[in-house]
């Protein structure tokens, strides 16, 4: 086999690969998609059909009425605007503290770090059930309100993460580039604010992004927390208040509708964060 | 005479300030927990309108809950846990009012006394604690019914059956001539077989039908581990794979309706509530099918399983007694009248089952009157609190024979000996009407 | 002069430290001191969840109940007419006695959780909750087949998107597209794919390729149930694994792979030797992160398998909810506690990550 035709077959080989990854990631998807344009009727058909088809004639038929649904229920469109407040302020909170901590925690000396790592750690250790009548009653106690207190309880388990990743991070960062700003007469808080952050980039947006879509995604803290205030419901809670019009009915297609309609922001958001995710270590800029 | 000057005087003053009181009626603000599913909760909201328009001092709220019951209840326990007075009137499940009694107000001492015979007896029972408290008002009801095809019946000649054998007999025929035909997806009988609440309702239907009593009697014996129940266990456990798929075990309500309205299953257990969806004209079972009480076992009659919800009053209420008088005005017949009449919500008040507005919007109602009123109710009241963890128990035992892993009698003997160690009741034979 | 500044810059940076690490702290305390010392407080007592009933202080009962487990032989059964061993007819096999025959009753009841053979003879291991004994374990091997894959399609998943390719941003925003789909949601929508009749995908599509009859019940099937989970959980946090890795392979120098090729290492050697070794500490975390979530894992369990499989979270819950025996589950949430710590002290050690 000549050098070519290895590079070739690498490279079939490779996007063979990519193929089969992506075809495993985002088929589930698909299904999604396809399972929300069908009618109830459509759906409950045997065999089901990768493409929405009528069940009588067996032609290709499109059902969007679970969209506009959707999109007529107020709760939905009022979800995606608190879940977008709670995700993201959650998220910033989470990262400050976090990579104030982490600094600590992975740069700089001094006793007592490995139980404090422990110990922010153990913050999201239980099952979020067994937590949420002792939260409920601080809650109660500190009298918050329902999207200030999702904030608050969302960093149970979104400061252990982010602190967690970015300590290792930063404690992988050479300790040549602190030196050397510390010669340069820099204080410590500057080397920190000039020097890591922008270094560390990579491991920021990749834990902003992966916090971001964990409090996005959380269910039983904000269903308990909600629970007086409808107003304050974010998205998952809301397209479980999805309902048929009897009772017991399960209105799936309209779900699936949601799923679909709320993976959207989310694509978009890493397609605009994603340059950043591998910006990080280039060559120049580890001086010495 | 002074004496009676001052009386006079005091009398004009208490007149003249309750006066003031009466003038100025305190405004009152009530919050009503109740489900979130579309018609239930614009009706709810109806019936509140109704209330406000002739009581104007109050404003009532409806706060829509989960419509997965765990959720709801989960969520009614952290406000009951709080003390919450954020809800003053909670929609409960029929299985919930012993268990949740304590937290309730009791109906009788704000006039219960008056309405309460003429709603339907069992639930009735069923919502009034074992110390005789009447914690929930009987708001709407639900039953088993047994779904079947009528076009396929004719087409095959075959009667609804009445009992047990019957419908085996049938289902197995049916399926196995369409199945010839050409539908290779089609079964004789789907149920609710999953290991969850749905299996305490299919489950107790068969047992009470065939005279092996409802697990816990209700003056607190404990009457499972009999041959009769033991017998009918059995024999659906025959079914699963037979006449109903293997998948029957993991199947709800919801996975048993998708079956039935595809066309693939001859008969269906359900509640009502399937009624009108398997109607709507795009699927293959509209037009094609109807309600009959289910099968017969042994004891000769027919079973169905109590359902549906009541209407409660937290204790941590700050005005309980205007609570209390809206959910007595919320089970009340003009409510469940339109209730019945606009959202199909079987009345628990025995006369509408014989208005003519009612029989005209539903007409089963009138012929399934006998399924309702003498439908079985969970043994929920003599086993408070405790009553999840028996039906878990239950539901488990039936579910580990259903998929073969136990046999009926093991599994029941165990059933048993838990629901004593649970319970704490002693053991005794089922005795049924 | 020298030794003095450079202990004055040592206390500088710990009083930097400190102060750094108060907001952190300060959440914790507010948020978390609460909720986890009453976890804890209330795991030894016999507290009912919202009810008026007394509660006791009842020291380890709860650990006790979840624990306390038995081995008991099960004697054959022996024929009394021929006196010796009875054998099943259908099956051939020798007849062994029930579980509730040798199960201990008294002072508490003990129930068979499971039965294994060895050596001819056959045990039944009893406890007193075995709905938890089968719940821990469910949850390992949960544990450890969906953390394994995941790691594994994790890295392989980093490696491709980490090589040059056109449409590579694009192939960032696809690959997390299973993490972003709301839990509670894309269970449902497995388990609907998962449906025991052939309106459900993997029952169509074994039928149509003649593997399965269409009726396959993925869920109900005690052989399947984890199988079906894991692939789905698999599915679901690959993304999550591959975007940490990811971010980690980032902070490999890329002056390191350079050199390498300037010694003639292979793209295998490259791999073992500089890409592995840097990648640890983010793949411990990584681990450790995805571990503790595996440990409680609870919406696809909740969903897909509700009370017919629990994992140790999702029997919490019903403990709590249904049970309402909030003694028990606090006793539960502290077992679920110490596994977890155990388990991140081990991921710690073993790849060698220093915390000091």
């Amino acid at each position: 086999m000549t050098r070519k035709q290895k590079e070739k077959l690498r490279k079939v080989l490779f996007y063979f690969v990519l193929a089969l990854i992506v075809i495993y990631l985002l088929f589930p998807f698909y299904w999604a998609i396809a399972s929300s344009l069908k009618s109830e009727a459509q759906l409950n058909m045997t065999p089901a059909t990768l493409i929405p088809r009528d069940p009588d004639t067996g032609e290709i038929s499109i059902f969007t009425r679970n969209y506009r649904a959707v999109f007529a229920n107020g709760g939905f469109i009022r979800g995606l605007v608190n879940s977008t407040i709670v995700a993201t302020s959650t998220t910033i909170l989470a990262l400050l503290t976090g990579s104030f901590a982490a600094f600590a925690l992975g740069k700089l000396r001094f006793k007592g770090k490995a139980p404090a790592l422990y110990v922010i750690l153990a913050m999201t250790m239980f099952p979020q059930v067994t937590v949420l009548s002792g939260l409920y009653a601080v809650i109660n106690a500190l009298n918050l309100s329902a999207r200030v207190s999702m904030i608050f309880t969302y960093l149970l388990f979104t400061l252990p993460f982010t602190t967690w990743v970015l300590t290792s991070f930063f404690r992988d960062l050479p300790i040549e580039i602190m030196q050397s700003a510390q010669v340069d007469g820099a204080t410590p808080f500057q080397t920190f604010h000039m020097i890591l952050l922008p270094l560390t980039a990579p491991a920021l947006v990749t834990t902003g992004l992966l916090s971001f879509i964990q409090a996005w995604n959380e269910y039983l803290f904000a269903l308990t927390f909600t629970s007086i205030d409808p107003s304050a419901r974010t998205v998952p809670v809301a397209i479980q208040f999805f309902s048929g019009e009897f009772a017991r009915q399960e209105p799936f297609g309209e779900i699936m509708a949601a799923a679909v309609l709320v993976t959207v922001p989310i694509v978009v958001l890493v397609l605009i964060f994603q340059k950043r995710i591998v910006a990080g270590l280039t060559a120049g800029a580890v001086k010495g | 005479m002074r004496k009676n000057l001052v009386l006079v005087i005091a009398l004009v003053f208490v007149i003249a300030f309750s006066g003031i009181v009466l003038a100025q009626e305190e405004e009152i603000s009530l919050t009503v927990a109740g489900g979130a599913v579309g018609q239930e909760k614009e009706l709810t909201e109806k019936a509140a309108e109704m209330y406000m328009e002739d009581n104007p001092n109050v404003t009532v709220e409806v706060l829509e809950t989960p419509d997965l019951a765990n959720d709801r209840l989960g969520l009614y326990l952290q406000f009951l846990e709080a003390e919450s007075p954020e809800v003053d009137v909670y929609q409960v499940d029929v299985i919930w009012p012993g268990d949740l009694g304590e937290h309730f107000i009791d109906f009788y001492d704000y006039g219960a006394e008056e309405v309460v015979d003429k709603h339907f007896q069992a639930i009735v029972e069923n919502n009034t604690t074992t110390d005789g408290r009447l914690v929930s008002m009987p708001w709407f009801t639900d039953a088993g019914l047994l779904y079947y095809r009528t076009d396929l019946l004719e087409k095959y000649d075959r009667e609804v059956p009445e009992t047990w054998d019957e419908l085996e007999e049938t289902a197995r025929y049916i399926m196995e001539e369409e199945r010839a035909a050409g539908n290779e997806d089609f079964y004789g009988y789907v149920w609710q077989g999953d290991a969850y609440e749905g299996l305490t309702c299919d489950a107790l239907e068969w047992i009470y039908s065939n005279g092996g009593g409802k697990i816990v009697s209700t003056d607190q014996e404990i009457t499972i581990n009999n041959e009769k129940a033991i017998e009918i266990i059995d024999q659906a456990a025959g079914w699963v794979g037979d006449i109903s798929p293997t998948g029957v075990t993991g199947m709800g309500e919801e996975d048993a309706r998708a079956m039935f309205e595809a066309g693939n299953a001859l008969f269906m257990r359900n509640w009502p509530y399937a009624y009108a969806l398997a109607s709507q004209e795009d699927k293959p079972t509209a037009g094609n099918f109807d309600v009959s009480p289910l099968p017969a076992g042994d004891s000769g009659s027919s079973a169905a399983t109590l359902g549906g919800w009541n209407l409660s009053v937290s204790k941590y209420s700050e005005h309980p007694e205007a609570a209390a008088k809206l959910a007595m005005f919320l089970a009340g017949e003009e409510v469940q009248k339109m209730r019945a009449v606009e959202g199909s919500f079987n009345p628990t008040i025995r006369s509408l089952y014989e208005d003519e507005d009612v029989l005209e919007a539903v007409p089963f109602f009138g012929s399934l009157y006998d399924v309702f009123t003498s439908a079985v109710a969970r043994p929920s009241t003599q086993t408070a609190p405790q009553y999840n963890q028996v039906s878990e128990l239950f539901f488990q035992a039936v579910h580990s024979v259903l998929t073969g892993e136990s046999d009926a009698q093991s599994a029941i003997e165990y059933l048993e000996l838990d629901l004593m160690d649970t319970t704490g009741f002693e053991t005794g034979e089922p005795t049924q009407p | 002069m020298a030794t003095s500044s450079s202990s004055n810059l040592a206390k500088e940076e710990q009083k930097l430290a400190l102060k750094l690490l108060i907001p952190a702290f300060l959440i914790l305390v507010i948020i978390a001191l609460y909720p986890l010392g009453q976890v804890f407080y209330t795991s030894f007592t016999n507290r009912e969840f919202a009810s008026a009933t007394e509660t006791e202080f009842v020291g380890l009962d709860n650990y006790q109940a979840l624990l306390s487990i038995t081995i008991r032989e099960l004697p054959p059964v022996i024929d009394e007419e021929t006196g010796e061993q009875a054998v099943d007819e259908e099956s051939g096999e020798v007849v062994f006695e029930r579980p509730i025959r040798v199960l201990p009753r008294d002072p508490h009841l003990y129930r068979p959780s499971f039965e294994f053979s060895f050596f001819g003879n056959k045990y039944v291991v009893g406890a007193r909750t075995p709905d938890f004994i089968r719940a821990v374990w469910n949850t390992l091997v949960f544990t450890f087949f969906s953390v394994f894959f995941e790691t594994l399609f994790g890295l392989v998943v980093a490696l491709v998107v980490n090589s040059e390719f056109k449409g590579r941003g694009a192939m960032r925003a696809v690959m997390l597209v299973p993490w972003a789909v709301i839990t509670v949601v894309s269970a449902r929508m497995w388990e609907w794919m998962f449906e025991p009749t052939r309106a459900g995908l993997f029952n169509m599509l074994g039928d149509r390729f003649g593997l399965i009859d269409g009726s396959y019940s993925f869920l109900s099937n005690a052989s399947l149930q984890l199988p079906a989970i894991i692939a789905v959980d698999v599915w679901k946090t690959t993304p999550f694994m591959a975007l940490l890795i990811l971010a980690g392979l980032q902070m490999i120098p890329n002056e390191l792979y350079e050199a390498a090729r300037v010694d003639g290492a292979s793209k295998i050697r490259q791999f073992f030797n500089i890409t592995l070794p840097l990648l640890k500490p983010s793949l411990a975390v990584a681990l450790i992160f995805r571990t503790l979530d595996a440990l409680r894992v609870f919406d696809v369990f909740q969903v897909m398998l509700s009370q017919k499989r629990y994992s140790m979270a999702s029997f919490n819950y019903f403990q709590l909810i249904s049970a309402r025996q909030m003694g028990m589950a606090s006793a539960i949430g502290v077992i679920i506690f110490i596994i977890i710590f155990a388990f991140a002290i081990l991921y710690m050690k073993s790849l060698g990550v220093d915390t000091e």
